[in-house]
């Protein structure tokens, strides 16, 4: 995206943009600047990733004005310049007295509050940090206006709004340089500072917030052993020179690589492996080699083999039902990377850099991939379970049914309705989960937050526990209660560490009971078909819900209470607390 | 093959105005495109400048309100340097 000309880009925004086809990601782009350039090319930066994104500009310098207008918009970008604060601030400041600047900083915060109430109810609101980068970058001397934005910034940074994502603007200036990214002729003759150069490296910055936010972050990590993780071959060179530690140059560098790694597998991003060697020798190393940072217990899944990679990566997914498109896979050997770049295109490839000291930078430039805006609890403890997960996929083998199999899991299920302690997990879960979603809805917490303290939405949120250990929270239903006698499904999804156990059937039993309690006689629901559910495209089906409606991806569902059929598994315990 | 500079400032221009490059003709100014308004001017100058490898004088931007001062105006620069 770096390489493409304005107007070329410009074209190309326009060529992707979508009638409709999809639901677009609808973004407000507020600032106190001329920043217009920047809506096509944030525009066009989520499109090429398959988020059909449409930017509104908000009127020039009515930031305040417009977040009051409440429009309905999945997220709102933020360019608060504090050059601008007052006209001429950033060579003014110098001549005010402390009691003046003051001044200026109690008004900026006040409406930097106001703004920000205004925009509670949005799902995420991007806000760039202040900036004095335009006359402090090679000033020694500390200047006002860097005073303030360190200021201004601390206020920001102290502000506890769930919605609120702060952004450095400063490290995309530092990234592409002052030149590059300051346009002083726009900037004195029509109040525009940004270049096109910028706006590009901006979007690239904060892009994978929204990708986030879409549910489209890459989730497990696959590491090649020999020169991918450690510098030389195993098999020819032996567990004793091998390379990873800090005594030598290439040692360093898979060093920081297998550091990189073990903080992301304490994230929550699963980590494996996939190498062409003998079982037992690598083994050897993860258990005992001194020099391993990224030792067993960080890795979830492991495929040493000889088989090839395109059919290992493939089992992996399999068996962690995670889909290829969450996969980013790391090699050295150009060989496997193009067999998987072209067998396997869903996968994210990386490949180990010929010249191996910008093998850690290449690594973390890529970082955003998985990049996550509510980092829960959770995730700490997904490795342990994904463990645990290979420990039931490979016991599922020795049962002769699969219900055999499931009864063996002592399989409990606890249900935690309206549990304001679990909003940032549910979420969460509503802007993760793409297999087991049959309204693929996204929610933010403060929406989450909304319907929990409602009294008209049932909000279930469901852990499950076997025999293996806790899965955790793994489930969210939120159902509507229309009125005293019908009530509407909104979400049900679960996650795919718990597909295939029948726990859906089991938590729709407890619901119809639920609802038939309180006095519902007819239960209504959709299901949306997305490029990721079609296993439960006939869930509702299979729990006696009949079809009244059905237009393109849309399926509307109805269930006459009396008529449901509670399923007949006895095997798996449900409490509620 | 090189394309014409005349070809290219309207390539540019259609992707900034968004309308059809035949829509572009050698009298079309702000009067004839409705979304040539400012903003969209500084796009056009930002992108003719990156096509062409150029840079505008400032005190000359105000006054590139047309295609074919723009055609002159970029043959001349090419031909200085």
């Amino acid at each position: 995206m770096m390489d493409l000309k304005y107007s070329e880009l410009l074209s190309k925004n326009k060529d992707l943009e979508r009638e409709d086809t999809e639901v677009s990601y609808k973004v407000l782009l507020l600032s106190n600047m001329i920043v217009h350039q920047g809506k096509e090319i944030i525009e066009y930066s989520l499109r090429i990733k398959n988020i059909n994104a449409s930017i509104e500009l908000g009127d020039y310098d009515n930031i305040l004005q417009e977040t009051k207008k409440q429009r309905k918009v999945d997220a709102t970008i933020i360019f608060w310049e504090l050059a601008n604060l007052v006209n001429g601030l950033h060579f003014k400041i110098d001549l005010l007295n402390d009691k003046e600047i003051e001044e200026i900083e109690h008004r900026a915060k006040a409406e930097i509050n106001l703004a920000l109430l205004n925009l509670k109810d949005c799902p995420l609101v991007v806000f760039n940090k202040f900036s004095s980068f335009l006359v402090s970058s090679l000033c020694i001397s500390e200047d006002n206006l860097s005073k303030l934005a360190i200021r201004l910034n601390e206020y920001l940074d102290s502000l506890d709004q769930n919605n609120l994502k702060l952004v450095n603007l400063d490290n995309v200036v530092r990234h592409i340089g002052f030149d590059r990214s300051y346009d002083l002729r726009y900037f004195y003759s029509s109040e525009s500072l940004y270049t096109i150069d910028f706006f590009k490296s901006y979007a690239q910055y904060i892009k994978p917030i929204f990708i986030s936010a879409n549910g489209k972050s890459k989730k497990v990590l696959i590491f090649d052993c020999d020169n991918t993780l450690w510098k030389g071959i195993l098999g020819e060179d032996g567990i004793n020179n091998i390379e990873m530690s800090s005594d030598t140059k290439n040692g360093k560098i898979f060093q920081e690589i297998q550091s990189i790694a073990q903080h992301l597998s304490k994230r929550g991003v699963i980590i494996g492996l996939c190498s062409k060697n003998n079982f037992d020798d690598v083994e050897e190393v993860l258990v005992s080699h001194k020099d391993m940072i990224l030792k067993d217990s960080f890795i979830s899944i492991k495929k040493i083999n000889w088989i090839d990679k395109v059919s290992n990566l493939d089992q992996i997914s399999k068996e962690l039902n995670i889909g290829l498109d969450s996969f980013v896979f790391v090699d050295d050997s150009p060989f496997e990377t193009n067999l998987v770049k072209k067998l396997l295109p869903d996968v994210t490839v990386l490949e180990v850099p010929k010249k191996l000291h910008n093998y850690p930078t290449m690594l973390r430039n890529n970082l955003g991939l998985f990049y996550n805006l509510s980092q829960t609890s959770e995730d700490f403890k997904k490795v342990k379970m994904y463990k645990q997960q290979n420990k039931r996929e490979s016991k599922k083998l020795e049962f002769h049914s699969l219900d055999e199999y499931l009864i063996s899991l002592e399989l409990k299920i606890i249900i935690h309705e309206n549990d304001d302690l679990l909003i940032p997990r549910m979420a969460q879960m509503t802007q993760k989960v793409n297999q087991f979603n049959l309204t693929t809805k996204r929610y933010t917490e403060r929406e989450i937050e909304k319907m929990v303290n409602s009294s008209e939405v049932l909000v279930l949120s469901f852990t499950v526990d076997d025999k293996y250990g806790s899965n955790g929270v793994v489930g969210l239903c939120i159902i509507n209660l229309n009125n005293k006698s019908s009530a509407y499904i909104d979400s049900f999804l679960m996650s795919c560490r718990v597909i295939g156990r029948n726990i859906e059937y089991v938590i729709m039993d407890r619901i119809a009971k639920e609802l038939k309690s309180i006095g519902i006689k007819t239960l209504t629901s959709q299901f949306s078909e997305t490029l990721k559910n079609s296993q439960v495209s006939n869930f509702f089906d299979l729990c006696n819900f009949d079809l009244v409606n059905q237009k393109e991806a849309c399926k509307d569902y109805v269930l006459l209470m009396s008529n449901y059929v509670p399923s007949k598994i006895d095997y798996i315990e449900v409490k509620k607390l | 093959m090189n394309k014409s500079i005349e070809e290219r400032v309207r390539n540019v221009m259609s992707s900034v105005f968004d309308v059809s490059t035949d829509k572009i003709k050698n009298d079309t100014s702000p009067d004839t495109i409705d979304s040539w308004d400012s903003l969209k001017h500084m796009n056009l100058i930002i992108g003719l400048e990156e096509e062409f490898g150029i840079e505008f004088d400032d005190d000359d931007i105000g006054n590139l309100l047309n295609f074919d001062l723009i055609k002159i105006y970029i043959e001349e620069i090419l031909s200085i340097s």
